[in-house]
């Protein structure tokens, strides 16, 4: 046996190409949606730092060509959510633990993964495109006709980019539902399951229903400009509201495609580091996740409080919106009522759930007055959403996203990360966007600073704070840099991680080596009566 | 078998068609289509197509080979699960053309708006016989094989009678569409026709991909080679695209 072990580590401690490119196996495919997930970070991050430099004085600052902004306003958002954060948490998290977290060996359809990732990645291929096009898209990430339809911008690649992850996202739906309700190994029933399986669960069925919608919208923006159809042609009895309802019909469940899945990492995350069971479970699964998935259907028109829908219609969605803080607040009790009376131990992931917590809350709370049509209306368009969604699905995401990522990764890699690196990323990090996300409320609330602006000469009292909001967002690059380094510093230098590291009671974790090879558990795997992956301190 | 266990687990499973499948997704649909519509460049986009189709092509060949040979014993009947979930999401999307078409007929000031011709009656009612039909002899198909596991005869024998339904089905559009555009009704000609060819055509590719996938099954089936939870989801989806129908036909063309 002992034999047969070392050998298998050797042969896996051999790098080979054609193993990972035509790989079939959940974990690698984990990996590639890793890499290419933070890949397109990395590039809308950069368009960030430009659109950050631009807006840091009056006038033109790295650009004279507003049209150039735009570009990267567009590639920033369509790729920030389209490529960083779905393909992050629906891809690399779902596919990295959930097999590993039911005791399968691998997905249902482990070709069907590849086909996935591979599809998402001839996505990105696609939105790089962007920039070598002479027509790149400048419609934003939400494409609005009429614009999009009458712009000289190429809307053709925005519609294919969103197909393309699209289908790949209703691949991974349709893999993922049928590997967690077939695979789940003998005796982990339905309410033993770990939070992160009932969040992967949530949002790929968010996915499935709605994520056709967002299809038939960019499909209809296609046909109406190249092909001559009138869906969104006012003058021919077309209505280009119905691209609003229909486009955000899909894109405000996406927030709760990104959210649960990212409350479900941090939720194991507090759960390992605090040597705790999860606080109300039934109430975080049935009431909170579940919940957030029967409201995400019927809160959309908050979007589109001001396209001239009927009153009667805002009023009720203004209620509906507001209810979604009932199942929220059930998620982040249960986070709270975790911690309470447990060990905590503040290990870098630990602290970007820290991270989360106050992240989150003020992305929260500043939620509930934009929720507010009375109030929303005269807060529309301003720098105030920016900073409030960048605050509730940019950075606190982004947090569990790091963060999880450093939980997994001794799993994943084999290797210890070094903590004191790990730690530095994070108070860069929690700093920058802070900064960063507070001064955009700011001016956008108190000045009324608009959204999407490439030039603001209308208010040059505000050029000293823009300078600081531009300040702090070089401090979030510093940050994602001594990430990337703590990284590559473990990969190259990093101690040799023991098969549990952080005491864990999770399958991943008691079950199978660092990493784990080729059909994960090298016997199958069967718990006993009294198991639970939050069993602590039995 | 503890030994086959452990020998299994030092090789990681690969397979070449994921990957060149995406490839020829690529070439075949955004980038033929960018160049064509967007560029105007025909030759680039024919060059396009001649690299996507064929991979596409080949790629899906070689993954059905690939699955009906098993190699790594994939195949444990999770399809039969997999596909009623893929409906859901097929569903979504008949809802959001659906949507659209309710949304500009109820709020239209006139209707049918002008440039409309006499809609046909006949063909609608003849393709509609044509699919429950299909859908009757896919069934009986699947019985088939359930109760003879042995002959493969009747199985196949009925599965080639849908095939041959299904594609009379997609001729009698073809023909439909060809006349309705003679009268100079197409997709441009007004908000009905936007609705009318985006639903019908949409529809129809359905009924494509529905043919391929019996396709999939009938020429593994010649070399005697069956995998029953796959037919069972090809029925599924052929039941699926049989019930749009319903709902296609009666709000485009009786409504």
């Amino acid at each position: 046996m002992s034999a047969t072990a070392s050998q298998a580590i050797t042969l896996q401690s051999k790098f080979s190409l054609k193993e990972w490119i035509f790989t079939t196996d959940h974990k690698r495919v984990g990996v590639l949606y890793l890499v290419g997930s933070f890949a397109a970070f990395f590039v809308a991050g950069i368009m960030a730092m430009l659109m950050r430099t631009e807006l840091a004085s009056i006038g033109p600052t790295v650009t004279s060509n507003p049209t150039t902004y735009n570009m990267w306003l567009y590639f920033h958002g369509a790729a920030m959510i389209l490529g960083y954060q779905i393909p992050a948490l629906t891809g690399f998290f779902t596919n990295y633990y959930v097999p590993l977290m039911i005791g399968a060996k691998d997905v249902a359809f482990p070709r069907l993964n590849a086909f996935s990732v591979w599809l998402f990645w001839m996505g990105i291929v696609l939105a790089l495109l962007t920039f070598v096009i002479p027509d790149p898209p400048d419609i934003m990430w939400t494409g609005y006709p009429p614009y999009s339809v009458i712009t000289p911008g190429n809307t053709a690649l925005y519609t294919f980019t969103v197909l393309l992850i699209g289908f790949s996202s209703i691949a991974g739906g349709v893999n993922f539902l049928t590997t967690i309700i077939r695979m789940r190994a003998p005796g982990i029933t339905w309410n033993k399951l770990n939070i992160f399986i009932w969040c992967t669960m949530a949002a790929f069925v968010i996915q499935l229903i709605f994520v056709p919608i967002l299809g038939v919208a960019v499909t209809m923006l296609s046909l109406d400009k190249y092909l001559g159809t009138h869906f969104f042609d006012a003058t021919a009895g077309g209505t280009p509201l119905l691209y609003e309802n229909l486009f955000w019909f899909y894109s405000h469940p996406a927030v709760y495609v990104i959210f649960l899945p990212a409350v479900g990492i941090i939720y194991e995350i507090v759960a390992t580091f605090s040597k705790n069971r999860i606080f109300n479970y039934k109430g975080v699964v049935y009431g909170g996740i579940w919940g957030t998935v029967i409201l995400s259907g019927i809160v959309h028109g908050h979007h589109i409080y001001v396209s001239a829908i009927p009153d009667w219609l805002v009023m009720i969605q203004t209620i509906t919106t507001l209810l979604i803080s009932i199942p929220v607040g059930l998620l982040v009790i249960g986070l709270v009522g975790t911690l309470y009376k447990g060990s905590i131990e503040f290990k870098t992931p630990m602290l970007y759930v820290a991270g989360f917590f106050f992240l989150f809350l003020i992305g929260g709370l500043t939620g509930i007055p934009n929720a507010m049509s009375a109030i929303y209306i005269h807060i529309h368009g301003t720098q105030w959403i920016t900073g409030h969604f960048h605050y509730v699905m940019a950075v606190s995401v982004t947090t569990a996203i790091i963060g999880g990522t450093y939980y997994v990764w001794p799993k994943m890699t084999g290797k210890m990360y070094n903590e004191a690196l790990g730690k530095l990323g994070f108070l860069l990090f929690f700093i920058g966007v802070n900064i960063t996300f507070f001064f955009t409320m700011y001016i956008g609330v108190v000045y009324g600073m608009p959204r999407r602006y490439y030039d603001y000469a209308q208010f040059p009292q505000i050029e000293g704070i823009q300078k600081v909001i531009t300040f702090g967002s070089y401090i979030i690059l510093l940050g994602a840099l001594v990430v990337l380094i703590s990284w590559i510093h473990s990969l190259i230098w990093g101690e040799k991680a023991p098969n549990n590291p952080w005491g864990s009671k999770s399958l991943e974790w008691t079950h199978t080596q660092s990493p784990p090879p080729q059909g994960n558990y090298t016997e199958p795997v069967k718990v006993s009566e009294d198991w639970n992956p939050y069993g602590y301190g039995k | 078998m503890h030994e086959h266990a452990i020998q299994h687990e030092v090789s990681w499973h690969t397979s070449v068609w994921p990957l060149a499948l995406s490839i020829g997704v690529l070439f075949l649909a955004p980038l033929s289509f960018i160049f064509y519509f967007v560029y105007k460049n025909p030759m680039i986009s024919a060059i396009t197509l001649g690299i996507g189709a064929p991979l596409t092509l080949i790629s899906i060949i070689g993954w059905v080979k690939e699955g009906m040979e098993d190699a790594h014993g994939y195949s444990e009947g999770h399809s039969v699960w997999a596909m009623p979930i893929f409906v859901v999401a097929e569903a979504m999307l008949f809802i959001g053309f659906f949507a659209a078409y309710w949304a500009t007929r109820l709020t239209a000031p006139v209707w049918p708006p002008a440039g409309t011709p006499d809609m046909p009656v006949t063909i609608p009612l003849i393709m509609t016989a044509i699919l429950v039909a299909s859908s009757i002899t896919i069934h009986m198909a699947e019985k088939n094989l359930e109760h003879e596991p042995g002959s493969k005869g009747g199985f196949l024998n009925w599965l080639i009678i849908t095939i041959i339904l299904g594609a009379t089905f997609l001729g009698l559009s073809a023909y439909e569409w060809s006349e309705l555009m003679h009268k100079g009704f197409n997709i441009k000609t007004n908000i009905y026709s936007t609705s009318f060819f985006s639903l019908t055509g949409f529809h129809g590719s359905h009924v494509l991909v529905g043919l391929g996938i019996f396709a999939c099954a009938l020429i593994p089936a010649f070399a005697g080679k069956v995998n029953k939870p796959f037919v069972k989801a090809a029925s599924i989806y052929w039941h699926f695209v049989d019930v749009v129908w319903f709902f296609v036909v009666s709000q485009v063309y009786f409504w």
